[in-house]
């Protein structure tokens, strides 16, 4: 065990040790247990808003369904696979950073962080999409769209078989969340396998009401952008931490003997790609088969 | 001389050392930016403190006007606020903090024989975190405040109340954090800072007691934070899942909101615990009975108290069934704090008692906890929790474990270790006679309350019906001793630290590592870093302290 | 099934799972007595005894012991289970509504419960049922979380916006009981309570069918005005006046927003109370909530007969030219209570107190 006098002056200590540690096996232990319980707290933060999720699902599957089939799967598999990527090249990040070869540590590192942002793009992307589409669920927060002068005015269709509002269709003069489609709901009332929330959620007077299945599909909408967008903030915090790695890596702290730094940063990477791993299927994935086998 | 008596004699024998941590260095920076565990310490003292009087004044404002039945010192609504903000106040900005960042960053690294936390600079930032939240908490309150209660209950906290929730709900958000970062500071540094000999069934129960807490902080706080936040989202947005008039479920939020709020509780109680075996075994200087059944009973607490926040919701509209299953399960998790309660006391058979101030303080504990503890089973029981949910039963009762919990074991604590943190005593006199008002006057407030729920008083009532006047006027009375008997500590406190008497490292001649190093201590806590050979609350020959106590007899003899 | 009327410390049993409640909170006092005693008593007893004798003695090495630790675990366990199954089969008995009964529909809102039976008759803030038969409530809310607490039967339940939750109860003696609203939901949370009349049940049938007491037109109104309908509460005057003062004002000449005028006879008054929102008064917010089906024609009489009273020498057919017409001075800001009753989503009101007349739980003269 190393012993301090007084004056740490005279004590050699190898680089990166902190103060309160004795010895280098210690800090490495300290902070890998600390960056556990770090990601094992971040796991109850979501943990809330999956329970929220499980909870509405399972009352209102069919428009859960209705909303998750407007989410583009092409663009959420392609940041699934994305992310898994990034992992890669983070884990050799980390393989590097053990072998001491600081060149492709730092080629690692910028991969990642491309991998990264190209993540954060494809969801900028998609968060857009819903802007102009008219399903962000916030009132005043999607494209708005004066209906066109002159257009004749269509009687309004029961909304099992309207149409969602797309392309040269779409009105939105306040920019509110829009929502004509609840054919999901009629399709489910027909071959009778209504939950019993939704048979009184979905109902007004024993009709079905658009305007109530459209609220309903707007929860599904709402724990979407508060999913995905927690979890792209935490994205942009692993960005941050990799533009701190990139900066520490090419001044050449890390090597051979220490290298932990790294090791946590690629924890809390790999974590964030766990995260999004359960919100892909969860949000991208469901019900898929309500509307296209029918 | 062998290695226990070395340690012991590592003191200097006396004495406010030249230089110790309060005065190493002193200009404000090395304060504000330091990462001694001992300075936040202070700090956090210093804070909390402040935290405690303004939610003491709205205690004091909600006692007086409940002394009569109308509504007439304030308007209801400024009533609504009021103990919305008492309850805040107190609950995530004093109790959750108090003993875990005041005694725990002061004590856990000296008690294990390290030099500082694990992770100091987490632990700085965690200091800032509660500040920060502070600041919007306190400035929540000043442009307006929050008249919810504080259990913000939905749909009223969405979409009903004018008041300013997402300020206080983001405060309390950013709180959270701190109180994460705190436990998670103390789980590394228990797992990983021991000194050498100082295996897990050596270490004083006050540390197992704050592993323990830092597990339920841990895991527990993170969805109290995510729930506050969809609700301040669900404000702002016009959008969410708690509002039944946009398809929400106000009944979810319940869930989540009690989901951390009941292991809460245990933050609010297991640190007191802690605190409480280390002045009963010391001031009776006899080792804790039971010891392992006491470690392992604060970690039962702590997991069991994962599974039954359903025991808040009986009348909520949730399934019978599931209530019958957390009724079960509020049955089973009483069962370690009776066993903590019988080890105690049994700690105390045969025994060597002195009754200075601290151990006035655990007796306080045994007495009020049990009270308050045993009132929990009448609400645990499904059938007359029907009866005696929100009213002041449930009032008196958390307040039993809560003020007659923790607070009174935060009390003992800081004058058991007063003399560590600052070197100087307070007056014994004057610390004896505070601890008799605070139990005298607690027990005038808070009985009275129990039975005024069994007779229905509503609780969060401004005005209530004028045959429930009595006894709140003996409640208002009782509050006035007690507020009486919690401000005398900081009187005494402060005068001490220019006129009382030097401490000396060991004033006690206990065994604990903390009172083997100086008073006040050292920044790096030890001079010569420890070996632990001993068992705790080693009294008998083990503990090496022998050849202090006829050092010291020997100086009585020569003085008389 | 005793009651305890004689003991100050607890309210009368009036309902048939009363007498379980106290039994089990009896049997729970009994528990904690016995294991309170045992514990105190050690702790001074220990305390005298083993006061320190030398001041740096110390105590005997004791470490443990098993056989101890498991009895003290062991009992506990046995007495916690026991507590638990006595409060599972009283709460079984408390929420499992019999078959045969009589149902009771209630909403609640801010801050008012209005109620009503199988039979269409109506009440606010008051629930009459007849002594020994089960009532079954239906209950909803239209805002926020409220609760119905009724203390001395020994139950409670919350009512939960969105859905239906519910309670029941037998009355086993005819007298007046307390209804409180027992979860906080704001403002006049406190303001939020009642009273539930037991009666025998001939009385019941005699009140069901609308001709309970003998008042005059008159005093129906008066009784209505400042008890059951809650009207006092804006219209009472005092500094919570949010509503024009009805003193004097039948057969005046009254100003409405948006210009015009009309006199005010037993129409408008009746009008007003049915569809206030048509014609406001000048200087008045457009708060007053409808009372429409609210109220029973014979109700409807009583309050324009009390109305037509606050006017001195009116009597029900001449039109004397009574006091100025009501002042319209601006005299409270932003909505009131009554706000809640006719906006949606409705905002709660800050700072305002509860008015006088309006609590039945509070004294009569807290006039402020």
């Amino acid at each position: 065990m190393a012993e301090h006098g007084h004056s740490d002056k005279f004590v050699y200590h190898e680089p990166g040790l902190q103060h309160q540690f004795s010895d280098m096996m210690q800090q490495e232990q300290s902070v890998s247990i600390g960056m556990w319980a770090f990601l094992a707290q971040e796991i109850m933060f979501f943990g809330g808003l999956f329970t929220a999720y499980l909870v509405f699902r399972s009352k209102y599957p069919m428009a859960f369904a209705a909303g998750s089939n407007r989410l583009d799967a092409f663009l959420g598999g392609t940041n699934t696979l994305v992310l898994i990527v990034s992992s890669l090249t983070m884990a050799l990040t980390v393989y590097f950073a053990q072998k001491g070869n600081r060149h492709l540590q730092i080629i690692f590192i910028l991969l990642t962080m491309l991998f990264g942002a190209a993540f954060l793009g494809i969801k900028a992307v998609e968060y857009h999409n819903k802007y102009v589409e008219g399903i962000v669920p916030v009132a005043g927060w999607n494209a708005r769209a004066k209906a066109p002068a002159g257009a004749e005015r269509e009687e309004a269709k029961p909304c099992w078989q309207a149409e969602n509002l797309e392309g040269d269709n779409y009105v939105n003069p306040k920019g509110e969340f829009i929502w004509a489609d609840c054919s999901l709901a009629k399709l489910a009332q027909d071959e009778n396998f209504l939950t019993t929330a939704e048979k009184a959620g979905y109902f007004s007077n024993g009709q079905l009401d658009g305007d109530k299945f459209r609220d309903k599909v707007r929860i599904f909408f709402f724990l979407y952008f508060v999913m995905t967008g927690l979890h792209a903030l935490h994205m942009i915090v692993g960005l941050v931490l990799m533009t701190w790695l990139l900066w520490t890596a090419f001044r050449g702290y890390y090597n051979a003997d220490y290298y932990m730094p790294v090791e946590m940063s690629g924890l809390y990477w790999h974590f964030v790609d766990i995260v999004w791993i359960f919100l892909f299927p969860l949000l991208y994935l469901l019900g898929r088969h309500f509307v296209h086998a029918h | 001389m062998n290695a226990q008596e070395a340690t012991a004699a590592t003191s200097y024998g006396g004495g406010i050392p030249r230089i110790n941590y309060l005065n190493a260095k002193t200009t404000l920076a090395s304060w504000l930016l330091t990462k001694d565990h001992k300075r936040i310490a202070i700090m956090y003292l210093i804070s909390v403190s402040v935290f405690f009087l303004i939610g003491g004044t709205f205690a004091a404002t909600i006692r007086l006007e409940l002394l009569t039945p109308a509504s007439d010192l304030l308007e209801t609504g400024t009533y609504n606020k009021v103990f919305t903000e008492h309850g805040i106040m107190m609950i995530f900005f004093f109790l959750i903090p108090s003993i875990p960042a005041v005694l725990g960053n002061f004590l856990i690294p000296i008690m294990i024989g390290a030099k500082d936390l694990a992770l100091p600079r987490i632990n700085l930032v965690s200091l800032y975190i509660y500040w920060i939240a502070g600041a919007l908490a306190l400035y929540g309150l000043m442009v307006g405040g929050v008249d919810t209660g504080w259990t913000f209950y939905t749909p009223y906290s969405t979409t009903f109340s004018n008041t300013y929730v997402e300020i206080v709900g983001i405060a309390i958000f950013i709180n959270g954090f701190s109180s994460i970062l705190t436990g998670l500071n103390f789980i590394v540094t228990i797992h990983t800072m021991r000194a050498p000999g100082m295996t897990w069934f050596r270490l004083p129960l006050f540390v197992w007691g704050h592993y323990a807490v830092s597990l339920v902080m841990v895991l527990g706080t993170p969805v109290i934070a995510i729930t506050l936040l969809l609700v301040a989202i669900e404000r702002f947005a016009r959008v969410g899942i708690f509002d039944p008039a946009i398809g929400g479920d106000p009944i979810l939020f319940q869930h989540l909101f009690w989901f951390y709020s009941h292991p809460a509780v245990y933050i609010m109680v297991l640190p007191g615990m802690g605190v409480v075996s280390e002045l009963i075994s010391n001031f009776s200087r006899k080792k804790i009975f039971g010891y392992e059944f006491i470690a392992f009973s604060s970690i039962a607490i702590a997991v069991f108290g994962f599974l039954v926040w359903g025991h808040h919701l009986f009348v909520s509209g949730q399934s019978p069934y599931a209530g019958m299953v957390f009724s079960f399960l509020t049955m089973v998790v009483a069962v370690p704090s009776a066993i903590k309660m019988f080890n105690w006391t049994a700690t105390m058979y045969k025994g060597s008692i002195h009754f200075d101030t601290p151990m006035l303080y655990g007796l306080g504990f045994m007495g009020l906890f049990l009270i308050g503890g045993l009132t929990g089973l009448f609400l645990g029981a499904l059938g007359l929790d029907v009866h005696l949910t929100d009213t002041y039963f449930v009032v008196a009762h958390f307040h039993y474990v809560m003020v007659g919990g923790q607070v009174v074991a935060y009390l003992g604590g800081l004058h058991y270790w007063w003399p560590k943190m600052t070197g100087r005593m307070y007056s014994e006199f004057w610390g004896k006679v505070s601890a008799m008002l605070v139990f005298v006057g607690f027990n005038l407030t808070f009985f009275p309350q129990f039975l005024l729920g069994y007779q229905g008083m509503p609780r969060r009532y401004a005005a209530y019906p004028p045959e429930f006047q009595v006894l709140n006027i003996f409640s208002t009375a009782g509050a006035s001793v007690l507020g009486i008997g919690m401000l005398m500590p900081v009187i005494y406190f402060l005068h001490s630290l220019w006129w009382g008497k030097e401490a000396g490292d060991n004033p006690w001649l206990l065994p604990g590592l903390e009172w083997r190093t100086s008073s006040p201590p050292p920044t790096e806590n030890f001079l010569t870093p420890p070996i632990v050979t001993w068992e705790p609350y080693e009294f008998g020959e083990g503990s090496g302290l022998e050849l202090e106590a006829e050092r010291r007899r020997e100086a009585e003899r020569a003085a008389v | 099934m005793e009651t305890t009327n004689w003991v100050p410390l607890f309210p009368e049993q009036a309902s048939t799972f009363a007498w379980q409640v106290d039994s089990l909170y009896f049997y729970l006092v009994a528990v904690s007595i016995a294991f309170t005693i045992p514990i105190v008593l050690a702790i001074f007893i220990f305390a005298m005894k083993y006061r320190a004798k030398e001041k740096y003695g110390s105590g005997a090495e004791i470490h443990g012991s098993m056989v101890l630790e498991t009895t003290w675990s062991i009992i506990p366990f046995i007495v916690s289970m026991t507590i638990f199954l006595g409060g599972a089969i009283v709460f079984f008995n408390q929420y499992t509504p019999p078959e045969n009964g009589m149902t009771v529909y209630v909403v609640g809102k801010q801050w008012m419960w209005k109620l009503q039976h199988e039979t269409g008759q109506r009440e606010i803030n008051e629930l009459h049922v007849p002594v020994g038969r089960n009532i079954k409530l239906i209950m909803t809310t239209e805002d926020v979380i409220h609760d119905f607490g009724l203390p001395e039967f020994r139950t409670k339940a919350d009512i939960v916006p969105g859905r239906y939750t519910y309670l029941w109860f037998q009355a086993t003696k005819p007298g007046k009981y307390h209804l409180f609203c027992q979860e906080y939901c704001g403002l006049n949370h406190s303001g939020m309570g009642g009273w539930v009349y037991v009666m025998e049940q001939k009385d019941f049938d005699a009140w069901l069918s609308g001709n309970a007491s003998g008042q005059t037109p008159v005093e129906m109104g008066k009784d209505l005005f400042e008890n059951k309908l809650g009207c006092a509460s804006c219209h009472a005057g005092g500094p919570q006046q949010r509503g024009a003062k009805l003193e004097g004002l039948y057969m005046s000449t009254v100003h409405l927003t948006g210009g015009g005028t009309v006199v005010a006879d037993d129409n408008y008054i009746r009008n007003s109370i049915e569809n206030p929102a048509s014609q406001v008064v000048e200087g008045y917010q457009p708060i007053m909530p409808t009372f429409k089906g609210q109220v029973t024609e014979e109700q409807l009489n009583a309050l324009v007969a009390y109305v037509k009273s606050l006017t001195p020498g009116a009597p029900t057919s001449s039109s004397s030219a009574g006091s100025a017409a009501p002042s319209p001075a601006a005299n409270t800001a932003g909505a009131a209570a009554g706000a809640a009753n006719s906006m949606a989503p409705p905002k709660a009101d800050r700072g305002k107190r509860t008015a006088p007349g309006s609590n039945p739980n509070t004294p009569a003269n807290s006039n402020r």
